[in-house]
């Protein structure tokens, strides 16, 4: 076989993406501190078991609102509709965090809610009337009105590609509207349901915003905390194998869903153009009522009462350094897009012309970044740099490469390019896959070399979904919090870990001018990405 | 050193590890020459046609296109580094470009190399694409497609092209227009063909040469005439599925027996021991229509075929027969009716397994 540098760059690539991964497994065997026997007798169950109820109350609730908007969107006409269908997508913008300082401010004693009643009805004693969401409850809410886009998102796509023929035939056999519903439309729709509700379970999982402020004990907080707390590098390792075992089998599941749906997309033939049922009267209300219901909930309830905060105290307005947190933002949206795109580009293309299996084999592991938690991420990365510092570079002689790695933007890059490196990825082969690989073997008949076909094809032609990956790398970057919160440098603030340190101390009013700032930013790149979706769904 | 144009010696051809048609040689005499290679559907001509092109290696034979070794087992030139054009069955134009941007780039290759036999605009007409040029590849049919894709391989005015299934999505309608028009373009540009399909029609018409591939295996390569009347194997004969094989007994040196037909004259193409039990190939043409004869036999099938009948006869030992008869013969003949058989019966080349 010959090993060209292709096929060497891209084996390189995903060796260095799933050094994190290596590193949570090899310390599994590390012995630990005290730590480990006093959770394991203390909270440990307590951790387990909040993170299921967690998962399962959040799966429930996503499916619920994404599948149900997601039907009435994709099937019927009514007020709002053509709205609705992106509009429900600006939920994204809402990290479960930001959601949940929304929610406690709104409800809390003296909150926004005791505001409104005051100014309304006069003073009361309302507050023991206003309902608390907070502690699991809370948390479910926060988390699930944000990720249920996901569901949403991957099921109306699905819904668009059914046939028309598929309805036609349930009225044939005499179906119900909801039986049709339910007996064809939804079992066609399962591998986006599954592939959805997986990518909930997988960010739920990884929570640790919102469950942190909400003081929920899961796996995820256990493990950043036996880090910062009793500095335990080897038991947090130990937890996030657990959790990482779970969270594989569910990006198992996730990946087999998906290439079912693939499968079910590709019905070419004979597929007819689905007609919309426009509604009228009582149902058309009442559609709209639950989308509107949605997208109030999950955007304007949580953009509002930021807005309403920053309005209400304008003096945080003015203490927050916003010009240096919008250019730390840009600095580490830009300087990752470029390392993710370039690294992902070479990494596809080297798959693409090696066409090896074992390569094919690490890439499709090393993707699996995405489902490792922002936390063990953080924490693995930080214990891969100790090892290899005591271990080899001192015992070599050299300087210490700790301060190069940990703490520094370099860090940061790094960790982020391991933890989104599978959205650029595949983005850029699903990009890919649109091109022929007979259209690179024409390039090499009419005398193009490897790189050319590369620079003067490929390129051109994925230019739309490169710019549709740097949207996607950007939202994340702006919401991303736990490895942003370990590793960056002293004194560099982005929106989110602003936020967060201000909600952590208390200061829920000093969060929303942050909070907003980062929602605002969001939903201006989700707007943008929305049209990509439309267009690709020829909408 | 090879004096033909081009050649193929003793190549196994595969794909992944895995052989497809193995031990194949032919070769192509002249500088012009359009062969054909002609088989089922994955029976392995892509890969040839990938070979000859440099996408997949060989570990066994040469490969040679004017005297010079193109592939063996030690080497192998990268496919930017050969002359040669291919285009493919699927869409294979660059997505992101024009019809005519495409059908360009392929010109672009071809700079200062060649003088154009046809010129550019010539190949556009005669391919009729002249009003997709300014489409991109996805705002086109197929059909569109392939002769967008089949023009720009043109214009490259490559040392040798190589056309998988150059037409497979053409309209029936259009196919024999666009046959006529590639001959056409092929003949007058001088460019040296491998053309790969499975429609026998449309090899017997471009090819100066067939190749019948069957069973991983070169089964015969030769005139258009020769492969369908000279069948060299059963499996040619099944394949090219355009006569029977009956049960006969060779009587003399210009005469077998056959306990239906009776005894049938003409001239053996390999000669067999008098008394031999063989196959005999009765092609739809070799038997001919007498409503007067006394040899008559049952239609159980009868296909229109335009300009002429074809009448599946059933024997007495339950054989199935074809029989030509023009379409514009005085009468026709239903289904269960008796068709009789001119005698006596004589078939010029007589093919026997």
């Amino acid at each position: 076989m010959k090993f060209n540098s292709w096929y060497l760059s891209s084996f390189l690539i995903s060796f260095v993406v799933l050094i994190p991964i290596i590193t949570v497994f090899s310390s599994f065997f590390e012995s630990t501190s005290n730590y480990y026997e006093i959770l394991k007798n203390t909270f440990l169950m307590e951790y387990i078991f909040n993170s299921i109820i967690l998962l399962i109350s959040v799966l429930a609730l996503t499916f619920v609102i994404g599948t149900g908007t997601a039907y009435l969107v994709s099937f019927y006409n009514f007020p709002g509709s053509n709205f609705f269908k992106w509009a429900l997508i600006l939920s994204f913008a809402v990290p479960p965090y930001i959601y949940a300082y929304s929610l406690t401010a709104f409800f809390e004693n003296y909150g926004t809610a005791f505001t409104i009643l005051k100014n309304l009805f006069g003073d009361a004693n309302y507050n023991k009337n206003i309902p608390k969401f907070d502690g699991m409850f809370g948390a479910i809410l926060s988390i699930s009105f944000s990720l249920y886009a996901y569901v949403y998102i991957l099921v109306r796509a699905s819904f668009l590609y059914q046939s028309q023929n598929l309805i036609d035939l349930g009225k044939n056999l005499g179906f119900s509207k909801f039986k049709s519903f339910y007996k064809i439309i939804l079992p066609a729709a399962r591998p986006a349901i599954v592939a959805g509700l997986s990518l909930v379970a997988m960010e739920t999982l990884a929570e640790f915003g919102a469950v942190d402020f909400f003081s929920i004990n899961t796996l995820t907080t256990g493990i950043y905390n036996s880090w910062i707390t009793f500095d335990d590098l080897a038991f947090a390792n130990r937890i996030s194998f657990f959790l990482l075992l779970f969270i594989f089998s569910l990006f198992v599941l996730e990946n087999l869903s998906r290439r079912r749906a693939k499968y079910h997309l590709n019905s070419k033939g004979g597929f007819k153009q689905k007609q919309k049922t426009k509604l009228f009267g009582k149902s058309s209300f009442l559609a709209f009522i639950f989308c509107f219901l949605i997208f109030f909930m999950s955007f304007l309830f949580p953009l509002g009462q930021m807005l309403y905060w920053t309005i209400k105290f304008p003096e945080n307005l003015f203490d927050l350094q916003i010009i240096d947190l919008v250019l730390n933002t840009l600095y580490l949206v830009v300087l990752s897009s470029l390392v993710l795109l370039i690294f992902s580009l070479i990494s596809n293309y080297g798959n693409r012309v090696s066409n090896n299996k074992s390569l094919n084999f690490l890439s499709t592991i090393s993707i699996s970044g995405y489902a490792i938690p922002g936390v063990i991420l953080a924490i693995a990365f930080i214990t891969f740099i100790a090892w290899l510092d005591d271990s080899i570079i001192k015992s070599l002689g050299f300087a210490s490469i700790k301060k190069v790695f940990i703490g520094s933007i370099l860090g940061l890059v790094l960790v982020y390019f391991i933890r989104f490196y599978s959205l650029a990825f595949n983005g850029i082969k699903s990009g890919y896959e649109k091109i022929n690989i007979s259209v690179d073997e024409s390039a090499y008949l009419l005398g193009y070399s490897k790189r050319k076909t590369f620079m003067n094809i490929h390129i051109p032609f994925l230019r739309n979904s490169l710019l549709f990956i740097i949207i996607l790398i950007s939202l994340e970057i702006i919401r991303e919090l736990p490895i942003t919160l370990i590793l960056r440098p002293f004194n560099f603030e982005t929106f989110a870990t602003t936020a967060y340190i201000s909600a952590s101390e208390d200061l829920l009013e000093a969060a929303a001018v942050p909070s907003l700032f980062l929602i605002l930013i969001a939903s201006l790149f989700i707007i943008i990405s929305s049209k990509y979706i439309l267009k690709e769904n020829n909408e | 050193m090879s004096k033909n144009f081009f050649e193929v010696k003793n190549v196994d051809f595969k794909v992944g590890g895995k052989t497809k048609v193995a031990n194949v040689s032919f070769a192509i005499e002249k500088e012009g020459d359009v062969i054909c290679l002609l088989g089922p559907s994955g029976i392995g001509k892509t890969t040839i046609l990938r070979t000859i092109a440099g996408l997949e290696k060989i570990k066994k034979g040469s490969i040679e296109l004017k005297g010079n070794v193109l592939s063996s087992e030690k080497i192998n030139l990268e496919p930017e580094e050969r002359n040669i054009s291919l285009a493919f069955q699927e869409n294979s134009l660059f997505p992101h470009y024009t019809v005519e941007k495409n059908i360009l780039l392929g010109a672009e290759k071809n700079k200062g190399k060649k003088d154009h036999q046809v010129s550019l605009q010539e190949i556009i007409e005669l391919l009729d694409i002249s009003l997709i040029l300014d489409k991109y590849p996805h705002e086109i049919s197929a059909g569109e497609a392939q002769r967008a894709s089949l023009a720009r391989s043109l214009v490259t005015q490559p040392d040798l092209l190589l056309l998988d299934e150059p037409l497979s999505n053409v309209d029936q309608s259009f196919k024999e227009e666009i046959q006529e028009k590639l001959k056409k373009i092929l003949k007058s540009s001088k460019i040296t063909t491998i053309i790969v399909t499975h429609d026998s029609y449309e090899a017997f018409y471009l090819g100066s040469k067939c190749g019948i591939i069957l069973n991983q295996e070169l089964k015969q390569f030769d005139d258009p005439y020769n492969v369908y009347h000279l069948p060299n194997s059963i499996e040619v004969v099944n394949f090219l599925n355009r006569g029977t094989l009956i049960h006969a007994e060779v009587t003399s040196p210009k005469s077998l027996e056959n306990k239906d037909l009776g005894t049938i004259t003409g001239n053996f193409i390999k000669p067999f021991p008098i008394g031999s039990k063989v196959k005999l190939l009765v092609q739809p043409e070799d038997l001919h229509h007498d409503d007067k004869s006394n040899l008559k036999f049952e239609v159980v099938d009868r296909k229109f075929r335009g300009t002429n009948f074809i009448y599946t006869l059933k024997t007495p030992s339950n054989t199935l027969i074809p029989v030509f008869v023009h379409s514009h013969h005085i009468h026709q003949h239903e289904i269960d009716e008796k068709f009789g058989i001119k005698r006596p019966i004589h078939i010029d080349h007589i093919v026997c397994f």
